[in-house]
């Protein structure tokens, strides 16, 4: 949907499709960090506005993510009732895991 | 009084009126078109690129110039050469028929008859003489005896012709006269036998234009030169016999050569009617500065035109410096004062308890202009026990600074009540999860039993803290729930582990480990190495870590709280 590249370096790329069940599937890829964060939440907005009975955060093609991605994850999972992680790597699956957050953000099994 | 005559004149003639609007309208228009014609000066650049072009151009031309001149000149010499080689060869054709012609008279004693049969070839229209004449020398009176052709002009003028016998009796070669009278101006020639007492004289006579004026046929070779002939070695204009010019003397370009004929010369003066060379060459110099001025002018605009864009280029350069400059200096300002409604928010020094130091830290993110949402508290619990409270808000600018201040306090009033961690976090969550709210907080609560060394621990989504003993680092284990403000669907649980003797615990945010591109455990490692087996004062030790640490770049701020026991 946008590739975008922000101030600090990190580039993230997201990806929005609408599966034939009516998940949304956002694919992102690249850092995700505090630099770039918003254009996640903007591209999340505009999903959730949507209302999708589903969201998958598609990750496996996402290298690192700080907390400023996972605020916008938590408030992802705010606004669908389901939301759920596609192939988070180690590095993205730990910060979940430290955080507290694997009940909230469920990985897709 | 001049608004009804203005309303009158309104009336009686609105057209003129209209056109007065109409010409004040196209004035004005004219003056900024001439304004805006007289405010496009070209850039210095060009006027010296246009300056060099010309100069070079100028210099080319004249060289150019110069070389015609000094080939036309040479040219000339030539053409003036050739002509006088000419007129030379005529010497013969005259001066062989006059001197057989004067030896017949010596020879036959004066025979007019013989003297008439041997010249007569050589009179008339397309010979060589217009009139040959037998003269007696030596007489008082100068008269001719035999005539063939033209009666000689020199006959009806016996004071000249006694002049010139007398004077050509002494001389032996061919003597020239140019008689220059205006009625019949002719061009005589004279031989006398050398050596011979009251011999006779040969003289021929041929008539000259009678303004002198005779122009070259134009099939000859020289008739793209005017010319001026002039009987001996001066150029006066008195003695010229023939010219094709109205005036005399030459002006401009000119060459000319003496030809000697017989006891006088010929001066032959010529001038080109033309470019001898050719047109072309006369021309040159100004196709070249024709050429040179339409390139200088080339060069000039293509000049004008970079050191425009040049100078755009720098103007655009000076203005985004000087934006540069002002968003640095706003981005400062914003920066610092965010910090320091953050540093306001932030307790400004921590209580000291019996047995515990304490020691807190802030590190300043080295790029954004936001400030975190990280905070820290210690406070006194009951019965001697000390309660930790360190939290990251989710964010950052003026919000999350103002969310952290109201969670802070909401939390210190929890603190107040209760001094289990579960409960303070829970009770902290609930009141967040009642209201609106679209951000979260990770919060770490430690309540440290002081004398018992006994430390518990609850986290909503924070990372745990380090504890450190003699030279083992660990950090604290415990079941980690969601951060603050995320619904939860379980209780927050405590952990509570036994402290050894002189033990430093310290707590952080996230910004101190987090490092782009890496796994939050590096950074935990990273963090591990740095305070293993360091034995210095809890203040050394935070600045260490957050120079070992957050010295590097990095976009998070850092809080950090440390407590270490005195035993």
């Amino acid at each position: 949907m946008a590739g975008l590249e922000e101030d600090g370096g990190a580039e993230v790329v997201i990806d929005t499709l609408f599966d034939p069940s009516g998940a949304a599937v956002m694919s992102v890829s690249g850092d995700l960090d505090i630099s770039n964060a918003a254009s996640l939440q903007a591209a999340v907005a505009a999903v959730t506005a949507q209302s999708p009975e589903r969201l998958i955060f598609d990750l496996s093609d996402l290298r690192f993510m700080d907390s400023a991605g996972i605020a916008v994850l938590i408030g992802a999972a705010g606004e669908v009732s389901a939301v759920q992680l596609r192939g988070p790597s180690p590095v993205v699956r730990r910060v979940i895991e430290l955080t507290g957050l694997t009940g909230v953000l469920p990985i897709e099994s | 009084m001049d608004s009804p005559a203005g309303v009158v004149r309104a009336t009686a003639s609105p057209g003129g009126l209209a056109a007065g609007r109409i010409i004040g309208d196209g004035t004005v228009r004219a003056s900024t078109r001439m304004g805006s014609v007289w405010r496009w000066r070209p850039t210095r650049a060009a006027g010296i690129a246009f300056l060099m072009g010309i100069v070079v151009t100028v210099a080319l031309a004249l060289s150019s110039l110069a070389l015609y001149h000094r080939n036309e000149s040479r040219l000339l010499g030539l053409r003036v050469r050739e002509l006088g080689l000419v007129l030379t060869a005529t010497v013969p054709s005259i001066q062989t028929p006059l001197a057989s012609a004067a030896e017949l008279a010596d020879a036959t004693n004066g025979s007019a008859q013989k003297f008439r049969v041997f010249m007569a070839p050589y009179v008339g229209p397309g010979r060589p003489f217009a009139s040959v004449s037998l003269w007696p020398l030596g007489s008082r009176r100068h008269a001719p005896v035999a005539v063939v052709g033209a009666k000689p002009v020199l006959a009806s003028l016996p004071a000249q012709a006694h002049k010139f016998f007398e004077h050509a009796a002494h001389i032996r070669t061919l003597n020239v006269t140019g008689i220059l009278n205006p009625a019949h101006p002719s061009l005589g020639y004279e031989f006398s036998t050398p050596g011979v007492e009251r011999g006779f004289a040969a003289y021929a006579e041929n008539p000259l234009p009678k303004n002198r004026r005779s122009k070259l046929e134009s099939n000859s070779a020289f008739s793209d030169l005017d010319y001026a002939l002039y009987l001996g070695r001066s150029r006066r204009t008195a003695d010229v016999l023939v010219t094709s010019l109205k005036r005399l003397p030459i002006k401009g370009r000119q060459a000319s050569d003496v030809v000697p004929f017989g006891n006088s010369a010929f001066t032959v003066a010529v001038t080109p009617r033309g470019s001898l060379g050719g047109s072309f060459f006369q021309s040159l110099p100004w196709i070249i500065a024709g050429f040179g001025v339409l390139l200088a002018l080339a060069a000039a605009l293509l000049t004008d035109r970079l050191a425009r864009r040049r100078q755009h280029a720098e103007q655009l350069a000076g203005v985004l410096d000087r934006v540069a400059t002002a968003n640095r200096e706003m981005y400062t300002e914003q920066r610092s004062i965010a910090q320091t409604l953050q540093h306001a928010l932030l307790p400004d020094a921590l209580p000291n308890f019996e047995g515990l130091k304490v020691s807190a830290l802030y590190v300043p993110a080295t790029s954004g202009i936001d400030v975190g949402g990280d905070w820290y508290d210690v406070v006194e619990a009951d019965g001697n026990k000390v309660l930790l409270l360190i939290g990251d808000v989710s964010g950052h600018g003026l919000r999350a600074a103002t969310t952290m201040a109201s969670l802070r306090h909401a939390a210190l009033a929890y603190a107040a009540q209760e001094s289990s961690p579960a409960t303070v976090l829970a009770r902290l969550s609930d009141f967040v999860n009642r209201g609106e709210h679209d951000y979260f907080a990770t919060v770490l609560c430690a309540l440290i039993d002081v004398n018992a060394h006994r430390l518990t621990v609850a986290s909503a989504g924070h990372i745990a803290p380090l504890l450190l003993a003699g030279d083992d680092a660990n950090f604290v284990e415990f079941d980690v729930n969601v951060p603050i403000g995320v619904a939860r669907k379980s209780q927050y649980l405590e952990a509570t582990v036994s402290v050894p003797s002189n033990a430093t615990l310290v707590a952080f945010t996230d910004g101190l480990v987090e490092r782009r591109g890496e796994s939050l455990d590096v950074g935990l490692a990273r963090l591990r190495d740095a305070a293993v087996g360091q034995h210095v004062a809890l203040d050394d030790l935070l600045a260490k870590l957050a120079a070992d640490l957050a010295s590097e770049e990095h976009h998070d701020d850092t809080a950090m709280v440390g407590v270490q026991w005195q035993d």
